[in-house]
């Protein structure tokens, strides 16, 4: 059966990467109301998640084989 | 609102994985139980997210956030107490007699437990249910991109209703359920920053509760009423809900919700898809942790874009053309104000994964429920597995097909909310009656539930037409007048319960009952339970209480 960590963790990696990469080079990219670089942060968050995702299908996998 | 590239190429990485997904499904689909069942083998973990997410589509999003904007806090009894006692219930208790049993569908339990007429009267009406909300959650959804991004109604609700359709018809139910759990995450990813951004810049729940309170007041009600969800409870003319104390915990609280979360199969089929029945049991008591607090994201932007507007800081409520405000829009203009480029893509694409897990799950229940309940009980009974697989995967196809009809429809009608209740009360609040009897009590009868359930439902529509609210029902006359909508369907659905639980009673003491030894399975007291074993975390009781302790703490929080 497909592990869905596998999936779900590169589907945050990538929008992690992605929201990351706006907000390291287009930190002027800002919302009216919010002073915050709302990108940088939640960009950061997913990508943690995305990784910690894969690391824990990965020990799976390993520790199944 | 304008989307820049970024936000596009979000929205399509998020439909490149979901379907994906699907494909990398397609081929573990060889028997119809595979298809419409996911031959019961999917990890607890995924079954409880997915419970919770096919719950959670876009007019459920849409809808609580505007009703956090309407009615504050209070809001969040549609989680707390209109939700977390049910799921437990179903969980602990209900959950041993619907895997036990092997059947297929929450139909085909009354099937075995009554008989084939109270199945089909349930099958059919769950079919047209179910079809209809698919449908009314296309047409909040295709109306909204249409007022907010100016997409075409047409094209955004026929592609995503294509992409639904690829990823149901490769993987089935398999594929629904772990698409959900993405989808869930996603919906978690895009909404939870909006909630802190807003809050934190109304100046806190501290702040939202004084400006809030200056509105109230000024309204003529408590200034605390839209941050405190018990105070205000006492007379339905003392909140913005317009419901008081019993209504709420009787109607909402235990009929409604009961009736929602322990019968409907949409939810319930997801804890069947489970791979045991430890599993099984645990998918609605795990679900009930992410269930709790969920309206901090969904119902607190709500309440935080009521104080916004009355800042000055260049946030106002959206107006419909008529000068009134329109809080289904609450969600979406928060949004832009507060998402930059990037961010608001993964906010809208949380959206749109909303509706398509909410329509998925309407898709993969209908599915089941017309191929083994409908199809195989009347069209044809003896054919080879085979066939069955092929009729589902068809299924998937009319459902999708229908779900699109209904949300045309649904364009003729403005208050969707309002008729999703509506269709609610009549056709589920008396359920939970039925269900209560026939696995709590072996003397329960066929007859009895089949007459039980239409009385309650005639007695939902007899209420309704002869009561009035907010200038709606009473088409046969006016015996009482409620003070709001809301109170008049938690009162609708009071009654429907209470007639099919008396008509049940009283009907299975006249008819004869069915031999103890048919009942083996279905029943309590004839049905071996099973003993837990393992970790306190692999309990369905010990999770419950510490449910129930979160749940206590919610509540006298925000009391």
């Amino acid at each position: 059966m497909l592990d869905l960590r596998v999936p779900s963790g590169w589907f945050f990696t990538v929008l992690g990467l992605i929201l990351l990469g706006m907000g390291i080079f287009a930190p002027e990219t800002r919302a009216a109301l919010s002073d915050a670089n709302v990108n940088l942060y939640s960009g950061l968050a997913m990508l943690v998640f995305g990784l910690f995702m894969l690391l824990m299908a990965w020990r799976a996998s390993r520790r199944a084989s | 609102m304008k989307l820049a590239p970024v936000d596009y190429t979000i929205l399509a990485v998020y439909f490149a994985f979901v379907l994906g997904i699907g494909w990398m499904l397609r081929k573990k689909m060889s028997t119809s139980g595979d298809f419409l069942l996911s031959g019961r083998s999917v990890p607890v973990w995924i079954t409880s997210l997915a419970f919770i997410a096919a719950n959670l589509g876009a007019q459920e999003l849409v809808g609580m956030s505007a009703s956090g904007a309407k009615y504050g806090i209070m809001t969040a009894h549609f989680y707390w107490i209109g939700a977390i006692p049910a799921i437990l219930f179903v969980g602990i208790f209900m959950m041993p007699f619907y895997y036990g049993s092997k059947a297929r569908s929450v139909p085909e339990y009354l099937k075995m437990r009554y008989d084939e007429k109270t199945r089909t009267y349930n099958a059919f009406s769950f079919a047209v249910m179910t079809i209809f909300s698919s449908g009314i959650s296309m047409y909040a959804l295709g109306k909204l991109l249409q007022l907010v991004l100016g997409w075409d109604f047409s094209v955004s609700i026929l592609v995503s209703a294509a992409i639904v359709l690829v990823y149901t018809f490769l993987g089935g139910l398999t594929s629904a359920i772990y698409n959900e759990v993405l989808q869930f995450l996603l919906i978690v990813a895009g909404f939870s920053p909006l909630a802190m951004l807003a809050v934190a810049k109304a100046g806190g729940w501290h702040g939202i509760q004084t400006r809030l309170g200056a509105m109230t007041l000024a309204g003529g009600m408590s200034g605390k009423v839209m941050t405190h969800a018990w105070t205000y409870m006492g007379s339905p003319h003392s909140n913005p809900m317009g419901v008081e104390l019993f209504g709420l915990v009787a109607g909402l609280g235990f009929v409604l919700s009961f009736g929602y979360w322990c019968t409907n199969f949409l939810v319930v089929q997801r804890a069947m898809a489970a791979d045991s029945m430890n599993s099984a049991r645990r998918t609605p008591l795990i679900g009930a942790f992410p269930k709790m607090f969920l309206p901090f994201i969904v119902i607190v932007p709500g309440i935080a874009a009521v104080a916004l507007a009355k800042m000055n800081v260049g946030y106002s409520i959206p107006l419909d053309p008529n000068g009134a405000p329109n809080y289904n829009l609450v969600i979406t203009t928060l949004m832009a104000k507060f998402y930059p480029a990037g961010m608001l893509g993964v906010g809208l694409t949380g959206l749109v994964a909303s509706f398509m897990s909410g329509m998925a799950g309407n898709v993969t229940a209908f599915n089941t429920v017309w191929t083994y309940d409908i199809y195989q009980t009347y069209i044809r009974r003896n054919a080879p597995d085979r066939h069955y697989l092929n009729v589902g995967r068809a299924t998937t196809v009319v459902g999708v097909l229908l779900s699109i009809g209904a949300a045309y429809v649904a364009t003729r009608y403005d208050n969707i909310m309002d008729l999703l209740q509506l269709v609610f009360g009549f056709v589920n609040a008396p359920l939970f009656a039925t269900f209560l009897l026939g696995m709590f009590w072996k003397r329960g009868t066929g007859h009895a539930a089949f007459s039980g359930l239409v009385t309650g439902t005639v007695a939902a529509s007899l209420t309704w037409c002869l009561t009035v609210a907010e200038g709606k029902g009473g088409i046969l006359g006016t015996v009482y007048t409620f003070p709001s909508a809301m109170a008049q369907s938690f009162w609708i659905a009071l009654v429907a319960f209470t007639s099919c639980f008396l008509v049940t009673l009283v009907v299975s003491l006249a008819t004869k009952p069915r031999p103890e030894k048919d009942l083996e399975g279905l029943v309590y007291g004839l049905t071996k339970i099973p003993e837990d074993r393992g970790s306190w975390y692999q309990r369905p009781a010990p999770l419950a209480v510490i449910i129930i302790a979160i749940l206590l703490i919610l509540n006298f929080w925000f009391a």
